[in-house]
């Protein structure tokens, strides 16, 4: 557990730094993302530390969005004062992205996908 | 002197501690994910969208900012970008199943996240929400913490692109069972990908909750859309608004 959140943060803490002094604009834990990817092709296998934590961390990733959304209470005016801009602004949006991206996926003009 | 502390000196006490934020965050998680088993995993009993609900009720009636919650809630949000790292695993995971799968993945990312930003914008626009609403709608398929980083480079404001995020989120996650079994979509990882350009984080979540394969097509995804959103957004944002 404690060894698996060594790695994980030492991986961010390297995508922090690179994304810093290359000025890029990609954010560190993405370029972490990305580091950590390449290891583990390198490495061929996912070794059990990097494996619990990361299994702990995915599953309750939900967890981890609800202190930034809780500030929809600081916009509750404007968004009441656009409730239905923003609600169908949303679900359009929603459908619609994932209507394209399935529909590119399952129309793709090269049989590798499933009858 | 005397250790009995009238209420609401204890009351101050935990407001000025992070215990509070982080006891109520986390209990009111735990409270969503025990409706969403018991609902059976129902779509729509959403365990992200409970606690949001709890949470910001709860601090509106006991009318404590959201900069002090915020105070001690940030150690969970902190492990968001440990999350972001993490999910190298799942993409691992699935790597070896990606080979001829490239192109068409590729495709349907940037189309996707083209028409989300593109329909989001223009419906918002369209029905009359103001420049601050149609700026925070750019980075919302984007995974919270990368998007909240998009949007202080598009001048938009980051909390409300969270807030957009999460609820697109939270959107996708109810949402993506319909559109597609509507499409007729049966391959998981098709449907986990679609999952994943749209709704990101929460998609995930909820994609894993279903099925193994479909969760690390969506966690894949979800981590390209995040790569390509932050590269590819402040780039588009002049010439969409």
């Amino acid at each position: 557990m404690i060894r698996g959140f060594i790695i994980l943060l030492s991986f961010q803490g390297a995508g922090e730094i690179i994304s810093r002094l290359l000025a890029l604009p990609v954010p560190g834990p993405v370029i972490g993302l990305v580091l950590l990817l390449v290891f583990l092709i390198r490495r061929r296998k996912i070794d059990a530390p990097i494996d619990t934590v990361a299994a702990a961390l995915t599953k309750h990733l939900g967890l981890l969005f609800v202190p930034a959304a809780v500030g929809v209470v600081m916009f509750w005016p404007q968004l009441t004062a656009h409730f239905w801009a923003i609600s169908i602004a949303l679900i359009v949006s929603v459908t619609a992205t994932i209507a394209t991206s399935a529909a590119i996926l399952r129309f793709w003009p090269s049989g590798k996908s499933g009858s | 002197m005397t250790p009995a502390l009238p209420i609401a000196e204890i009351w101050v006490y935990l407001a000025g501690s992070p215990l509070f934020a982080l006891l109520l965050t986390l209990a009111a998680y735990e409270a969503g994910v025990t409706i969403y088993e018991r609902a059976h995993r129902h779509p729509f009993a959403n365990p992200v969208a409970i606690a949001i609900v709890i949470v910001a009720v709860t601090i509106s009636v006991l009318d404590m900012p959201y900069a002090k919650y915020f105070e001690g809630a940030q150690f969970i949000h902190f492990l968001l970008g440990t999350a972001t790292v993490a999910l190298a695993v799942p993409i691992y995971q699935c790597w070896g199943a990606l080979r001829g799968k490239v192109l068409p993945l590729l495709t349907s990312l940037l189309c996707g996240g083209a028409v989300s930003i593109m329909s989001a914008v223009g419906v918002a626009r369209l029905l009359g929400a103001d420049s601050t609403v149609q700026k925070a709608m750019m980075a919302k398929s984007v995974t919270a913490p990368i998007a909240m980083g998009v949007a202080e480079r598009v001048s938009a404001s980051p909390t409300l692109t969270a807030v957009f995020a999460v609820s697109t989120g939270i959107l996708g996650a109810i949402m993506a069972r319909y559109v597609l079994d509507v499409l007729r979509m049966t391959e998981w990882w098709q449907r986990g990908f679609a999952i994943g350009v749209a709704a990101h984080g929460l998609g995930t979540t909820r994609a894993l909750s279903i099925n193994a394969e479909a969760g690390a097509f969506s966690g894949l995804a979800m981590g390209m859309h995040g790569v390509a959103g932050a590269v590819l957004i402040p780039l588009v944002a002049d010439w969409i608004i």
